[in-house]
């Protein structure tokens, strides 16, 4: 053999030095680097992944995060966010003794401190539990003090702190923030401290309380779950049908490519979410189902993408060259088809778990998905729009928790398209 | 002096379907190629070259077919087997290289698993290791440093593409290589280079290739014969040095005197009359009759045999050397 020398390269042969560069580093190397080769693009990518990892983790580890679970009633309703809520205060004329609850506890036998409550607010529930608590520890006190309370309940707020003044009973209980409002027509009055010791709840909640005084905040970590969970379902579902689906059309062609693009197209051209909301209405609510709704729904996306590239690739002259040196079909399908056809599909599938979580957060938003009591954020953007104009944070932090995670998602494919195939950033 | 026929194809036939009507673009062709012989086989753009390459391999598909014909090859007849018996002659035995180097490897596959899967197809029963040690001697003979065995194929060039793709035919010592077009997307340094080793390689394993290309250069290099085709038809075929010497059918004579020579100074190119046919309706009689400079009455009714030029050693398919029947005993030699 004579030729060892190089060829001279010619226009085509080239290859800029860095595109080879990008070949001999590895997947996290050509990730890093990428920041000196991309330009700015580098930091759309490198924020997306920061959301993406960051949306992962809450979803998998969402106990640390969330200060509440997702269905506890911790406070009042319709906090709005950082607001403080009213505590129950302890009511007792300016001369008595009596600075908290505890000082209220009787020897066994003796008579029950009565206690005057505004009848349907949380003070009377905050303060049975209270006192309840309270009475717990004096157990093993050795005077044998006990705190069981008599709770009277009086129609208004007047009245309740008349029975005070009347010496009815011994103190009320009623929310400070309402004592404030009438304090100066009892003069006679005092509030003691809070009932309730120091608690989670005082300073307030991050995002506000919805309407039945759940954390907002907590059932944002809590629904990050379920969109994974539907995001991810629906999309890997859709993947496992519709990529051997386009795969097998195109290879084998003919009739059976025919019905079933005819079969796709028909999917794909109805409107996504009327299709999803057709078939959930048809199943009926559940996790299941609606994961079930949205990858139908997807099937045509993976199946036309796949046909088309299988048929631009089986085109491809190293396909015919497999041919040439007697590769079998499966082989061509499994080595030279498929490998090149993938690429595209791992960056639909990045965009397509954004679309599905949209797609599953519409079908809870219209009531079609889940029961209320999933922490999901389509269900509290659905509730939290009959509340719009009071409060506002409930269908707002819902509303921006879908976006964040839907553009990290999407910006994390495009992103990792354009690193990973640098042929596409010229065009 | 008899020669041993490798290969010999007998009045194939190959078709394309369109909308149109069948399109032939291989029509009634005849030739042998024999043992260790190159074989170059020359035309314009469209007349079949390539389509008669990948029909001798039965690697057409879609719309072509073969509508008739026979295809022997080493005593069997292609066209009887099977299409998994065909599969498994493909690489063993026949090799093919492409047009264009650039997009016929595998982008997602290294050099060396393109080699060790040739050979594993074949010969299931090889371990990786040995198809590795197989494939490294392999390419060092074609010039190839081992260590880019491991390398993707964007990353060679054009030239070591094309040795590569020669390689994978060599990998089962197939006997017949078809190259079809090989260095047309070359430039000439690469070119010469890639030519001067599939002389060696022919000398070396004693491998018999078929030449398919537009330029006559290339075949004047290194072609032992050569056939000319037009318009789905081999007009003539012989030795090189009589087909370039004496070339006897209008076209070939055409066809040489538009090669562009260096030496021509000031003097004008000769250019051929004419277009070359629509298939889809071929002329009558001869098929190259419309732009014949010696075109007679004949040439335009009836089609002339394709047979040995007397006093000569090409074989031609041409009235003008053939005894033109009278009357109404025509008759197809």
């Amino acid at each position: 053999m004579t030729i060892t020398k190089e060829e001279y390269p010619t226009p085509e042969n080239e290859i800029a030095s860095w595109e080879q560069d990008l070949d001999r580093v590895g997947f996290v190397r050509r990730a890093l680097r990428a920041r000196k080769w991309y330009g700015a693009d580098w930091w759309f990518v490198a924020i997306s992944m920061v959301m993406v990892a960051g949306f992962l983790i809450i979803a998998f580890f969402p106990d640390p995060f969330a200060p509440f679970g997702p269905n506890e009633i911790v406070g009042s309703s319709f906090l709005a966010p950082g607001e403080t809520p009213p505590v129950p205060v302890l009511i007792v004329p300016q001369d008595s003794p009596v600075e908290e609850l505890q000082d209220l506890a009787v020897p066994v036998g003796s008579e029950r401190p009565a206690i005057a409550v505004e009848q349907g607010l949380p003070t009377s529930v905050a303060l049975r539990e209270q006192a309840q608590i309270i009475d717990d520890q004096l157990k093993d006190d050795p005077e044998e003090l006990r705190l069981r309370v008599r709770i009277e309940r009086y129609n208004t707020l007047e009245e309740t702190l008349q029975a005070v003044v009347d010496e009815e009973v011994h103190a009320a209980v009623v929310q400070s923030t309402d004592f404030e409002v009438v304090k100066s027509q009892f003069p006679t009055l005092r509030a003691s401290e809070s009932i309730m010791g120091d608690t989670a709840t005082a300073g307030g909640f991050l995002l506000g309380t919805n309407e039945i005084g759940q954390d907002v905040f907590s059932r944002l970590i809590w629904g990050a779950q379920v969109a994974l969970l539907i995001g991810f379902s629906a999309s890997i579902i859709a993947l496992v049908i519709g990529v051997p689906l386009g795969l097998i059309a195109s290879f084998v062609g003919g009739s059976l490519d025919r019905y079933l693009s005819l079969l796709m197209d028909s999917l794909y051209a109805f409107p996504g979410l009327i299709l999803a909301i057709a078939i959930t209405a048809i199943l009926g609510p559940s996790i299941f189902n609606i994961i079930v709704a949205i990858a139908v729904v997807y099937i045509p996306t993976y199946y036309r993408i796949v046909r088309g590239q299988t048929f631009s690739v089986k085109a491809e002259v190293y396909v015919e060259a497999a041919r040439s040196i007697g590769a079998r079909r499966t082989e061509i399908l499994r080595r030279y088809i498929f490998p090149n056809v993938i690429p595209s599909v791992a960056i639909i599938f990045s965009v397509n778990v954004a679309d599905a979580i949209l797609t599953g957060a519409g079908l809870s938003f219209l009531g079609l998905g889940l029961p209320p009591t999933i922490a999901d954020w389509g269900i509290d953007l659905a509730r939290g729009q009959r509340f719009i104009q009071t409060a506002w944070w409930m269908i707002t932090f819902p509303g921006i928790a879908i976006m964040l995670v839907v553009l990290a998602f999407t910006l994390m494919g495009e992103g990792l398209m354009e690193i990973f195939n640098p042929k596409l950033r010229d065009r | 002096m008899p020669k041993d026929i490798l290969y010999s194809v007998k009045n194939l036939t190959v078709e394309y379907k369109t909308r149109a009507g069948p399109v032939r673009a291989v029509d009634d062709v005849s030739f042998d190629i024999y043992r260790g012989e190159i074989l170059g086989l020359v035309g314009e753009s469209g007349c079949g070259k390539s389509t008669l390459g990948k029909a001798m391999m039965r690697l057409h598909t879609g719309p072509a077919e073969i509508t008739g014909g026979e295809l022997w090859f080493d005593e069997r007849d292609l066209m009887t087997l099977s299409d998994r018996e065909m599969t498994d002659l493909r690489g063993a035995e026949i090799g093919m290289v492409f047009q264009d180097p650039m997009t016929s490897l595998n982008p997602v596959q290294r050099i060396m698993e393109h080699l060790t899967e040739t050979i594993q197809t074949h010969e299931p029963e090889t371990s990786d290791a040995d198809a590795e040690s197989r494939a490294e001697e392999l390419v060092e003979r074609l010039g190839i440093r081992r260590e880019r065995l491991s390398e993707y194929p964007h990353q060679m060039s054009g030239g070591m593409r094309q040795r590569v793709m020669i390689s994978l035919a060599l990998a089962l010592n197939s006997k017949l290589v078809i190259a079809d077009e090989p260095t047309t997307s070359l430039d000439v340094i690469v070119e010469y280079q890639f030519l001067d080793l599939l002389h060696e390689l022919r000398d070396e394993f004693g491998l018999t290739i078929v030449l398919i290309t537009h330029n006559i250069g290339v075949v004047a290099e290194i072609a032992d014969r050569l056939a000319v085709m037009y318009a789905g038809k081999i007009v003539e075929i012989g030795d090189c040095f009589g087909c370039f010497g004496d070339p006897k059918h209008p076209y070939t004579q055409g066809l040489l005197r538009s090669v562009p020579n260096i030496k021509l100074d000031g003097e004008e190119l000769y250019k051929m009359e004419g277009a070359p046919p629509n298939l889809l309706r071929p002329p009558s009689g001869c098929r190259f009759h419309p732009r014949c400079p010696f075109v007679m009455d004949i040439c335009r009714t009836e089609e002339p045999a394709f047979k040995l030029v007397e006093g000569g050693d090409q074989i031609t398919a041409c009235w003008l050397y053939q005894e033109t029947p009278v009357g109404p005993e025509l008759s197809r030699a």
